[in-house]
């Protein structure tokens, strides 16, 4: 299986956690790591899994790294049909109207543009202390399945 | 000759630890150790972010792990310029770069700053934060503080003169100051910043989390119009300043909160002691403003460390902030509020240490910085600075110690004496 994962951040914490997915992911498929600044939405296709972890800044915003790639899905509204991906987003219930909001704002252009999200919402609080890494495995083999029951069917 | 250079990094803060991490990615066989003057990692992260922001102070949890897993060195209890030279560093070391940050109040510049009963934000924000070496501070107030400044720092402090004990929840507050103020609080407090609510430094959440503190009246003069066109920020920040403006306040009221934008500062007022402040306005629809106060607390910004230039020995070089680059002399980076001046959050951190990381990488693979056969990092610094170092593992001795001695309803106890600090981790 051929996966990619895809993070938008701004103090470090996606990053982690998209490296940690991808090293275990690695082990039985191919994953490949992008920041979201370094990744063009019309390379999206039907035939790769995409995980997006991302954060929430500003209120309920992006985080800064999401940005360009956010600009540029915007511009080249590509249509997505068929294209399948996972979430797992970074915030923090001390902002409570806000809580992670970064990555649904993502999750409904995805949705919008014809792409399907597959298994779990997964999500990380940092009021929690817990090890986003952590969370992150433990919530990952349900999307690989989920992935890999929606492709045979 | 190697193009693997060894690293010291001056500073265990956001940007001592973000450049870490994008030289470790880059050299992962680098030895790279992260110095700084206290036993405990992290910088403003423990020391200036607010003891009741937990969740802020909670990205030291990937810090931990350039330390744990990506096997970069802690040197925790050695100060630059004193247990070890920048010259001895560099003996050791190809790479040295400065994330030293800028930690002293900014001065007001006024007749009557040195009137006692006059302080800087930084000095109370470390004693809230139970920091081991701080200057000589008061405990209470009076019963009539003034503010000066509008920015987050100024609402970590007005959120503290309004707090009780019991809002301390979860924190790592240092109760023996809240308990000392709480004794004898301040009844008004009136907070003054030079900017128009519009151009305000304060983030709207910060001004919102006033209003959820019982017991207190805010109240402002300022127009609350949001202007045409304004950002979100703006318009949120107005709209909240407007609805605390509006708040029916909750509980018990015995502390009020007046908020005054588009004043400067002209004269603190007082024969022994402070009396009061008085303002000019910034706009040409203000008037003149006189103040009654007990204290006065600025929270106008920070400036380079007096002692700073003790790091640098007898060649104390240029300082003036530099965005464009982090290098200033042969082998020598700075990065983070040293480099950029002392504005900014902790994730601009990581961008500006990303910039440098990518200087850093520049220069090793074009031969600008070649690293000696001798310069093999920590292990070829004098043993009696090796000997002196607090480690990681030091580190979590006392961090352990600090969380498991935490008075009720505290999520730790900071020790603030730094040699009981340094004596604790080293299990001593
Ligand atoms: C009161 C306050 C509250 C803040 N709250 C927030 C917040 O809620 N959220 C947010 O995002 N940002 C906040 N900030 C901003 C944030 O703290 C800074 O952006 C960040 O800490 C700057 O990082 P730095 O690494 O450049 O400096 P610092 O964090 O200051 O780190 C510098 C380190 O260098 C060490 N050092 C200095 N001199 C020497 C020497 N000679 N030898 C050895 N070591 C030395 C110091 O001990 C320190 O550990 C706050 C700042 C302040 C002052
Ligand atoms: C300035 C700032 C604003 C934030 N705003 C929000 C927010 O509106 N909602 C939320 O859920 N989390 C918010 N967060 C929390 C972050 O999403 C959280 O710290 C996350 O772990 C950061 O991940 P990153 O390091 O990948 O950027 C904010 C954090 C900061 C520093």
């Amino acid at each position: 299986m051929n996966i990619t994962v895809l993070y938008g951040t701004e103090s470090g914490n996606s990053e982690l956690i998209a490296e940690d997915l991808a090293a275990k992911l690695n082990e039985d498929h191919t994953a490949e790591v992008f920041d979201l600044a370094d990744f063009d939405p019309n390379n999206m296709t039907a035939d790769k899994f995409y995980i997006l972890v991302c954060s929430t800044h500003g209120e309920g915003e992006l985080p800064n790294t999401a940005l360009p790639f956010w600009d540029a899905l915007n511009a080249a509204a590509p249509n997505l049909d068929g294209v399948r991906y996972a979430v797992f987003g970074l915030g923090d219930t001390f902002y409570e109207e806000t809580y992670s909001h970064g990555s649904e704002i993502l999750d409904k252009r995805f949705t919008e543009l014809g792409a399907k999200r597959v298994g779990e919402y997964g999500r990380h609080d940092a009021s929690s202390w817990d090890l986003g890494t952590d969370l992150a495995l433990e919530w990952l083999p349900g999307v690989v399945e989920a992935f890999e029951a929606e492709t045979v069917s | 000759m190697s193009t693997t250079p060894s690293v010291a990094i001056i500073g265990s803060g956001p940007s001592g630890c973000y450049l870490a991490q994008g030289l470790r990615k880059h050299w992962p066989e680098a030895d790279i150790t992260i110095f700084d003057q206290l036993a405990s990692p992290f910088g403003l992260v423990r020391y200036g972010v607010a003891a009741d922001h937990q969740s802020t102070k909670a990205v030291t949890r990937q810090f931990d792990r350039l330390f744990e897993r990506d096997n970069v060195r802690f040197a925790g209890n050695i100060r630059v310029g004193e247990d070890v030279t920048l010259e001895q560093l560099q003996q050791a070391y190809s790479v040295v770069a400065f994330a030293t940050g800028l930690t002293q109040d900014r001065k007001l510049g006024i007749e009557g700053e040195s009137l006692p009963g006059v302080f800087g934000a930084g000095v109370i924000t470390r004693r809230l934060n139970s920091h081991p070496v701080v200057e000589e501070g008061p405990t209470t107030f009076g019963d009539r503080v003034v503010v000066i400044g509008n920015g987050n720092v100024a609402m970590d402090i007005v959120r503290f003169l309004i707090k009780r004990p019991d809002d301390y929840e979860g924190s790592d507050i240092n109760d023996a100051l809240v308990e000392s103020y709480n004794a004898a609080r301040a009844k008004r407090i009136d907070v003054v910043g030079r900017s128009v609510v519009a151009d305000a430094k304060c983030d709207a959440l910060m001004v919102k989390e006033l209003g959820k503190i019982e017991g207190v009246r805010f109240s402002t003069a300022a127009d609350c119009t949001v202007p045409e066109g304004a950002d979100r920020a703006t318009s949120g920040r107005i709209e909240a300043v407007r609805e605390l403006n509006e708040l029916e306040p909750a509980g018990n009221v015995d502390t009020e909160v007046v908020f005054h934008f588009g004043y400067a500062p002209e004269k603190i007022i007082g024969e022994t002691s402070v009396t009061g402040v008085d303002f000019t306005p910034t706009t040409s629809a203000g008037e003149a403003l006189h103040i009654e106060a007990v204290s006065v607390i600025a929270a106008i910004g920070f400036e380079l460390q007096a002692d700073a230039s003790q790091m640098f020995g007898n060649d104390v070089p240029q300082l003036t902030a530099t965005p464009e680059t982090g290098r200033f002399g042969q082998g020598l980076y700075r990065t983070g509020w040293f480099k950029r001046g002392p504005r900014g959050t902790i994730p601009e951190n990581r961008a500006d240490a990303k910039e440098v990381t990518d200087e850093i990488i520049a220069d090793v693979e074009g031969g600008v910085i070649t690293t000696l056969p001798s310069q093999t990092g920590f292990a070829a610094l004098p043993e009696s600075v090796q000997e002196k170092a607090v480690s990681f593992v030091d580190w979590q001795r006392l961090d352990a110690h600090e969380q498991a001695t935490a008075n009720a309803g505290r999520i730790r106890t900071k020790i603030s004496d730094h040699a009981q600090m340094v004596a604790i981790a080293k299990n001593n």
